[in-house]
């Protein structure tokens, strides 16, 4: 499908236009307040109604969209009217609907991604980070690289300065995600949804012991760490400090 | 379900059979009595008549008379159905086809039964013995042999009437049987769909007045007054759920916004952090308790699929794998099974994954986790986590998965005692159960559902029958 008047790529980063769609003022504030720190123009729609009529006459980059909303039709009804007219504008679905039936019904209509209220800042920018980056499509690379690091998806071989680096499956899986999403910040909860087939919500740390076990085998023994943990927030794989 | 153990339906059957073949043998015997009874009546009539008529003779034309009339029938019958014997006061004959007054028959007056032979043959014969004037005696006699043969076969006729009643009666009970289990069969067919969550099912009435369409008609309308509830419990639920949410999101957004605003102090920092490390777990426990609602609802059942349990257990397995590695404890994996249940991925995922994280956090360093995927009976297979942490004392355990239930060996570790509820919960909606046991020293805590190969259709789980009934180990 084709986006109508999307923005060169070079610009992406910097900033980008997007619309929320949300009631609840609180809410909305602090994510606006949250975008625009991060360099983005954000337009925001308080009702359905108005949230529609922006998505379909301007053109974003993206759409946060609350899922219950007053003024006659609600966020899937909204997913639904744009994708019918083939805007394939991506979508972030918030949600105060969290179980996994929710989930799918949302992603079913046509949404991009879920996140479920409340949510930390940092995921939802993530989140629509990464959102933003898979329309730029890594998809079908073969060789993957951030920094000396190389990954050759046909021989399944990753080195580091040219020195290979034995991988688990899993790990390689997770290092090929990290990588997809190289310079962007990944939370826990990106990685289990992605990175494992089961999802569920493990109650411990246990995807930090997997993260942390990844950067021995790639940053051990380098004095450039590509691996960085964003405090309170996820990982960022990247050659930049 | 076995047919052929004593249900309700054959004990009604063979209710209705013995009831049959009791009446029938009361009409039978009763009718067998009757026709006995008139026989012998019969018999003793035409004695009594043949003997009034020679007495008359006697008294109109004397002994002379007695003897006409006496060789007269002896000449008209051929055989030797009658028999007459008249004698003088000392017994000695006068007349008659009898050589000899019978030994067994006294001199005084009455009825008496005798086997009379004659031509080597035996004849039970039935006697009057009366005395006429002059102290003669006469005796009068008929032999009951062909009486006693249509007897025999009057009685074999009653037999094969019982057996023909007998078998009426067994074939009248499977009919009887068949009907109620039918009936019964409806009832079952749609309480099953309604257990599995679907709870706009209603049973077939035939708006008749039978004692089967009451019942009917009141668990239907129990049917209606349960769907108000559960839907009112779900609206209510996604309510507190949006109603909650709302302030929850708000306040962790002001406060993350608080946090990447202007520049606070640092013990004032690290005080938001934990504030919103708070609320992520209120929220954490408000998301259980509104997974719990949501699993002993049954509505889940609805998205149930067929899941490769060997798959899922080797995916928690890799999950939890560098955790339990860094804290120095084995866990070994042992899939002796492929099987594949109908469920929903990602709450038996949850399950298992509780169960490994429980083990994972109660055995100490050098411990050993193992995972294993058995089965369990003909019909069930069981992923089992043991572990060697402390366990759970036996009188604990029924209580480990009560909600909010926290052990004295978990006070001092992080979590809220919800997870083995969930556990719980999820096994119930399977259709299984959850078993906890004792390791010596740890916990063996079995996951158990109902194994899915014969059942392709999604959402046919047998579940809602008494789970410890249908667990067999």
């Amino acid at each position: 499908m084709v986006r109508s008047g999307r923005q060169p790529p070079s610009r992406s980063r910097d900033c980008m236009k997007i619309l929320l769609v949300e009631d609840n003022e609180q809410v909305s504030q602090f994510v606006r307040k949250g975008l625009q720190e991060s360099g983005h123009t954000v337009d925001h729609a308080g009702n359905g109604r108005d949230g529609l009529f922006l998505a379909s006459s301007e053109t974003y980059d993206a759409i946060v969209l609350d899922r219950m909303l007053p003024g006659g039709i609600d966020g899937l009804g909204i997913i639904e009217a744009l994708r019918k007219t083939g805007n394939a504008t991506p979508i972030l679905i918030l949600s105060a609907l969290a179980e996994v039936d929710d989930r799918i019904r949302g992603l079913r209509a046509g949404g991009d991604d879920y996140l479920t209220k409340p949510f930390a800042f940092g995921e939802l920018a993530a989140r629509l980070d990464a959102l933003l980056r898979r329309s730029q499509g890594t998809e079908t690379q073969t060789v993957l690289s951030v920094g000396d690091l190389r990954m050759d998806l046909l021989g399944r071989k990753v080195t580091r300065s040219g020195n290979p680096v034995a991988l688990q499956p899993r790990e390689f899986k997770l290092l090929e995600y990290l990588m997809r999403h190289a310079e962007q910040v990944v939370t826990r909860t990106m990685l289990i949804e992605n990175v494992w087939d089961y999802h569920f919500d493990p109650q411990t740390n246990v995807i930090d012991v997997h993260v942390s076990r990844l950067r021995q085998k790639i940053d051990g023994g380098f004095d450039r760490p590509l691996l960085h943990t964003v405090r309170g927030i996820g990982y960022r794989l990247g050659a930049n400090e | 379900m076995n047919k052929f153990l004593p249900s309700t339906s054959i004990r009604l059957a063979l209710g209705y059979a013995g009831l049959f073949i009791v009446s029938s043998l009361i009409l039978v015997g009763f009718l067998w009595w009757r026709t006995a009874d008139y026989l012998d009546r019969e018999i003793n009539a035409v004695i009594v008549a043949d003997t009034r008529a020679i007495a008359d003779r006697m008294r109109d034309f004397g002994l002379s008379g007695a003897i006409d009339t006496i060789d007269e029938r002896i000449s008209r019958a051929a055989d030797r159905h009658t028999v007459y014997l008249l004698t003088d006061p000392r017994l000695s004959p006068i007349a008659g086809n009898l050589d000899a007054w019978p030994a067994d028959v006294s001199r005084s007056a009455g009825w008496y039964r005798v086997d009379l032979v004659h031509d080597n043959k035996l004849y039970a014969t039935r006697f009057l013995n009366v005395q006429l004037p002059g102290d003669f005696h006469l005796l009068v006699g008929r032999d009951v042999q062909d009486r006693a043969v249509v007897r025999a076969l009057i009685l074999q006729g009653l037999v094969w009437a019982g057996l023909i009643a007998v078998v009426l009666a067994v074939l009248g009970g499977a009919l009887v049987r068949r009907s109620v289990l039918r009936r019964v069969e409806a009832i079952n067919r749609t309480a099953r769909a309604i257990v599995q969550g679907d709870l706009s099912q209603r049973l077939p009435a035939r708006n008749s007045t039978d004692e089967f369409d009451q019942l009917v008609q009141t668990i239907n309308a129990m049917l209606g007054q349960i769907q108000l509830l559960i839907e009112g419990i779900r609206n209510t639920s996604n309510a507190v759920a949006h109603d909650l949410r709302t302030p929850l999101t708000e306040l962790r957004s002001r406060l993350e916004g608080m946090l990447r605003g202007a520049t606070l102090p640092e013990a004032a920092t690290d005080d938001l952090h934990e504030a919103v490390a708070d609320i992520d777990r209120l929220i954490g426990i408000f998301n259980a308790l509104l997974r719990l609602a949501e699993l002993d609802s049954g509505i889940r059942r609805a998205g149930f699929r067929r899941v490769e349990l060997a798959d899922l257990v080797d995916e928690v397995a890799d999950v939890y794998g560098p955790s339990a590695e860094e804290k120095g404890i084995a866990l070994n994996v042992d899939v002796d099974d492929r099987a594949s249940v109908t469920g929903d991925p990602f709450l038996l995922a949850q399950a298992v994954g509780n169960l490994v994280d429980n083990a994972v956090k109660y055995t100490q360093s050098r411990g050993t986790i193992s995972l294993a995927l058995t089965r369990w009976g003909d019909r069930h297979v069981a992923v089992t986590v043991t572990d060697t942490g402390p366990g759970i004392p036996e009188g604990e355990r029924a209580r480990a998965v009560e909600r909010f239930y926290r052990g004295d060996a978990s006070r001092r570790t992080p979590g809220v005692g919800l997870g083995l509820s969930v556990v719980e919960a999820v096994a119930r909606l399977h259709g299984g159960a959850l078993e906890l046991a004792d390791n010596h020293p740890g916990l063996i805590a079995s996951l158990i559902v109902p194994k899915g190969e014969d059942r392709q259709e999604p959402g046919d789980v047998r579940a809602g029958e008494s789970v410890a009934a249908r667990i067999e180990k």
